[in-house]
């Protein structure tokens, strides 16, 4: 497995994506956090159409209090995997309904660890 | 230009199996406007993995994502913990894992098939294909234990071996199902009434599935040529036959042709495997505790599945996170909506085979 992983601060990740990102190329896969305690590790996955075990994985971190930059600008499909982060790990990402996933009344951000 | 007027389709609803809610908006009979919402069945899988379950129990856990996908869920889960702990699983259990993967897919497929012939109001081949599929529901309760929610797979190989018995009665079943798929095939892909009505429906192009990162058998009906097995070494795909089925046209017609070609192709996949099975163990001892991460890509019978672990030298992982395919299509069904008319919904919807317990989870 080739896993090419780029790390950046979260406010270079659109640039990022944007200088690589090809839908006829790439495959976006989702956004995954990891709740590393007052802060969340962010990795975006990406895999290479007709590659085999090609991953190109963008990765940053993120306090609880920063705005997590959209990609449905490069990436529209990514809307969905934002607002997950959005519910389940309480971030503010940009332009992410709260509530797709969890119930108003449910208790809130639970994927934190804190 | 009409009135606009909100039409929900959901979260219970005739066409669907299973809880999602559409909001339209509505100009005549054309769709402008759509909201999603489809977290009904959120039930804390991911959270339960890394709080309350030991890693050796997480692959029944996740087992329980959903019925039908279990064996997909499990295989992702152990796959992932095998390549981050370095084991070397036995080749029998990678052809029994190879084995009970493509006939959930068969199962998996002809369910879907039957309920697209129900929202066109094709009632009778509903039942045929049911009828049908309860023979795999047979042959995965002879080999698993279980018609839905198998426990199969486990880290280090499988739970059950083949049995001799068990061997016999499958071929014989696995004979009737080819009959009975090839039927359904040519039904699925000449019948009048339904070419009529799906062909040019729902049309998913190939630029809009690239664009959308589709997955699954509406992204190879679309003419995107993907597939796990082709691109993730997870399980010997190669040596028993696989290959890639790709359509162009995008529509209806097309996805539901994907998945009975593919049902063909699993079943010959699946005499191969009968007729190559190697001799050996089942199961490895898998000792140790997971460190650093890993993440593979398995191909779940409605498209691309993720698994994402990662431990600390505990029992218990530190995260655990499933990207289904429905999650992966649900953006596409969304932006497929606008400017569709609402009697095309139903059918839509249920071509992409939509799984909400998995997306939820």
């Amino acid at each position: 497995m080739v896993v090419d992983e780029i790390k950046v601060p979260l406010r270079e990740v659109r640039r990022t994506i944007k200088e690589f990102y090809d839908p006829k190329e790439w495959h976006f896969i989702t956004v995954n956090g990891v709740d590393l305690g007052g802060k969340v590790e962010l990795k975006w996955f990406f895999t290479k159409y007709g590659e085999r075990e090609y991953f190109k994985v963008v990765t940053s971190e993120a306090s609880y209090d920063d705005e997590i930059p959209t990609i449905t600008y490069l990436i529209p499909s990514a809307w969905i995997s934002e607002w997950e982060l959005a519910d389940l790990f309480g971030l503010n990402v940009e332009g992410a309904k709260r509530g797709l996933f969890l119930d108003p009344e449910s208790p809130q951000a639970p994927l934190r660890r804190g | 230009m009409g009135k606009r007027i909100t039409v929900p389709f959901g979260s219970q609803h005739v066409a669907l199996p299973e809880p999602v809610r559409f909001v339209f908006q509505t100009e005549n009979e054309k769709i402008v406007d759509v909201e999603v919402d489809v977290g009904y069945v959120h039930r804390g899988i991911e959270k339960a993995c890394a709080t309350k379950f030991k890693y050796m129990q997480v692959g029944y856990v996740v087992a329980r994502v959903c019925g039908l996908c279990a064996i997909s869920h499990t295989l992702g889960y152990v796959t992932a913990l095998e390549r981050l702990m370095g084991v070397e699983v036995p080749k029998r259990a990678l052809y029994l894992r190879l084995l009970v993967s493509e006939l959930d897919r068969i199962h998996s497929h002809l369910l879907a098939m039957g309920h697209t012939a129900e929202v066109a109001g094709y009632e009778n081949l509903f039942m045929q294909t049911f009828r049908h599929r309860e023979l795999v529901m047979e042959m995965l309760e002879l080999l698993t234990g279980n018609r839905v929610q198998f426990d199969f797979a486990c880290p280090g190989g499988v739970n059950r071996d083949l049995t001799p018995e068990v061997e016999k009665v499958l071929r014989e079943k696995l004979k009737v199902l080819e009959e009975k798929a090839l039927w359904l095939r040519d039904v699925y892909e000449n019948d009048f009434s339904l070419t009529l009505r799906w062909k040019g429906t729902g049309v998913v192009t190939e630029e809009m599935a690239k664009e959308m990162n589709v997955v699954g058998p509406p992204a190879r009906a679309a003419g995107l040529k993907t597939d796990v097995r082709a691109e993730f070494d997870y399980l010997p795909f190669k040596e028993v036959g696989y290959r890639m089925v790709v359509l162009k046209g995008g529509s209806i017609y097309e996805r539901n042709l994907v998945r009975a070609l593919e049902v063909l192709n699993s079943i010959e996949m699946c005499w191969n495997i009968l007729d190559g099975l190697p001799e050996g163990d089942i199961k490895v001892p898998v000792k140790g505790l997971p460190e650093g991460e890993m993440f593979v890509r398995i191909e779940a019978p409605r498209g691309e599945l993720f698994y994402y672990i990662r431990g600390s030298k505990k029992l218990i992982l530190d995260r655990v996170r499933i990207r289904v395919p429905t999650f992966a299509n649900i953006p596409v069904m969304k932006e497929l909506f606008v400017g569709m008319d609402y009697a095309d919904v139903p059918a839509t919807v249920i071509s992409f085979d939509p799984c909400l317990s998995c997306t939820a989870r």
